[in-house]
């Protein structure tokens, strides 16, 4: 079987902003908020990311009472993967920080 | 005075970024679209504004419009008007891009492929079937066959060269420049080996005459269209 495919950036902080129920609006204000706006998902993007996270079952649709604003909410299946790709991304951080501490002494 | 206002597209799938530059600038002349219409958009009279277009390429179902309509506005695109699986948004220069990562990009040209390749692939083939019908039958049914081949070509060849720009798009999106490139020489060399098959079987005269007329339709068909649409938006913006 293969591995899980390796998330995209715009995935991941779309995953992370739901780790409590949140609508679109509220993911990409909470993106750019916790990022001082250096982090910017548009809304083409933000549309077709949560699209795909559906298919994959990493979010379900956790209240559609708002039609315009829907919120969606991390699957267990979703969690696992975020936890995973959490993981991956510490020791790349680890790598990148190791190595310029090192070029530093 | 006049209101409205019709100007031609390039193509979405051709020119796109280029058509959303015309669009900016004659926002700048106080020209704003509201419509898209055939082959082009309709320009309504106003305020000079800056703004910038963009367009994005989804089928949507009926529960999913207002909620990808907010994403849009949340983020300082406002809706100006839709045709089929074509969106087209505007806002004021500085919002951020509605896709803001390649990934995404990629998929937007995709979404605008599937739409398009499940009606192109069957025409295509149906008018390459006819053509082979074309050279084998004889007598009336050729004759026949080959005025439906030839109306289908028409029709057919544009179509099949849309989708193969729609392909280079995504590709281009994607970063593979060789693959675009090679398709960008694709009309070219067609055209090529055509003047080389009518040079050995027409001579020089008629191909010279057949280029021309094909030059001349090529000018002739946008020149007609644009005047005829500009007519009747002359006369609808008249009625208002």
């Amino acid at each position: 079987m293969k591995k899980t495919e390796q998330l995209t950036d715009s995935m991941s902080y779309i995953m992370a902003a739901l780790t409590k129920p949140r609508h679109g609006y509220a993911i990409m204000n909470l993106i750019e908020e916790t990022t001082k706006g250096a982090i910017t998902i548009g809304p083409a993007s933000m549309y077709t990311i949560i699209k795909k996270l559906l298919k994959q079952e990493w979010i379900y649709l956790h209240d559609e009472s708002d039609s315009r604003r829907k919120t969606y909410l991390l699957t267990e299946k979703g969690r696992e993967v975020l936890e995973e790709d959490v993981k991956l991304r510490k020791l790349m951080i680890q790598l990148a920080e190791t190595g310029l501490e090192e070029a530093r002494e | 005075m006049r209101q409205t206002k019709y100007i031609m597209s390039g193509g979405l799938a051709f020119s796109e970024d280029k058509d959303m530059e015309k669009l900016c600038r004659y926002s700048l002349k106080g020209w704003h679209v509201s419509d898209f219409t055939f082959m082009g958009y309709a320009l309504k009279k106003g305020e000079s504004s800056d703004y910038i277009y963009s367009v994005d390429y989804r089928w949507l179902k009926e529960d999913e419009a207002e909620e990808y309509f907010d994403f849009f506005s949340s983020s300082g695109w406002s809706h100006v008007t839709s045709e089929g699986d074509i969106h087209l948004f505007r806002a004021h220069p500085g919002t951020k891009p509605i896709y803001t990562d390649r990934e995404t990009t990629v998929e937007k040209y995709e979404n605008s492929i599937n739409s398009m390749k499940n009606l192109a692939i069957p025409f295509v083939f149906l008018t390459v079937l006819v053509w082979v019908g074309t050279i084998i039958s004889s007598g009336t049914l050729k004759t026949i066959l080959l005025v439906v081949a030839a109306i289908l070509s028409v029709i057919a060849i544009p179509t099949a060269w849309t989708v193969i720009t729609t392909y280079s798009n995504k590709w281009e999106v994607e970063g593979r420049r060789g693959v675009v490139n090679l398709v960008k020489t694709i009309p070219f060399l067609l055209l090529l080996i055509a003047v080389i098959i009518l040079l050995f079987v027409g001579g020089i005269n008629t191909t010279v005459d057949i280029l021309t007329s094909m030059m001349i339709g090529g000018i002739a068909l946008p020149t007609a269209i644009w005047v005829i649409m500009s007519l009747n938006h002359r006369i609808k913006g008249k009625k208002d």
